[in-house]
């Protein structure tokens, strides 16, 4: 939900060379019901962590939703759910 | 001699609240500290007061017990944060279509997600996208 300018800071500084999009309004956080009301510091909604792995059709092949902030889906596990996409 | 031994181990109590636990472990990790903690503490209060003439320090055992107590009553309640996440069951299941959008990318150009499946300069298009929604502070 950052703004493109403090995202694009954070990429610079990270070295990211994906594609990192701005949601700033949570609209497609809230079209993907992830938001998380109040979840943020000060009490702003924040998203819940979430992937998708999605094919050109837009179908989800793979997903996973954390039960805990603090964890979050390791590179091998991505990668191992990429390969299966035929 | 007087020794503050009992009393010190109470200072040996590590906090950490917001660790993001980099394996499949379970997060229950998290709490192993703040019990250990709360262990020495028990020993440190049972000694400094208990057999307070080989280990003094009741005033002091008394004043880190009570910030040890809220170490422990912040780390938990951290923990318990941690795993307060929504249940989100109207999110895309698996295959289910995900809604379509467009969005600002870094430098304001908007970015739709039809033109993440679109080839890259002289490369073949990609099989899958992968969208992360990633919960953050920078």
């Amino acid at each position: 939900m950052d703004e493109p300018a403090v995202s694009a800071n954070l990429c610079h500084k990270a070295g990211y060379t994906f594609t990192f999009l701005s949601d700033t309004k949570a609209e497609v956080i809230r079209r993907y019901d992830l938001l998380h009301v109040g979840g943020g510091i000060d009490g702003h909604d924040i998203s819940r962590p979430a992937e998708f792995l999605v094919d050109p059709s837009g179908v989800v092949h793979w997903e996973n939703f954390t039960e805990d902030i603090r964890v979050r889906p390791r590179a091998e596990q991505l990668l191992a759910a990429a390969r299966n996409i035929q | 001699m007087v020794t503050l031994l009992g009393v010190a181990s109470n200072f040996f109590y590590f906090l950490k609240i917001f660790q993001a636990v980099p394996q499949a472990i379970i997060p229950w990790i998290n709490l192993i500290l703040p019990a250990l903690g709360a262990l020495l503490l028990i020993i440190g209060l049972a000694r400094a007061f208990g057999q307070s003439q080989i280990y003094r320090g009741k005033i002091w055992g008394s004043i880190v017990a009570v910030l040890s107590v809220l170490l422990f009553a912040a780390s938990v309640w951290g923990f318990v944060q941690s795993r307060a996440v929504p249940r989100s069951a109207g999110a895309p299941q698996v295959g289910q279509r995900v809604p379509d959008f467009t969005l600002p990318d870094v430098n304001g150009q908007p970015v739709s997600l039809g033109q993440l499946f679109a080839s890259p300069a002289g490369g073949a298009p990609p099989k899958a996208v992968l969208l992360i929604f990633y919960r953050g502070y920078w």
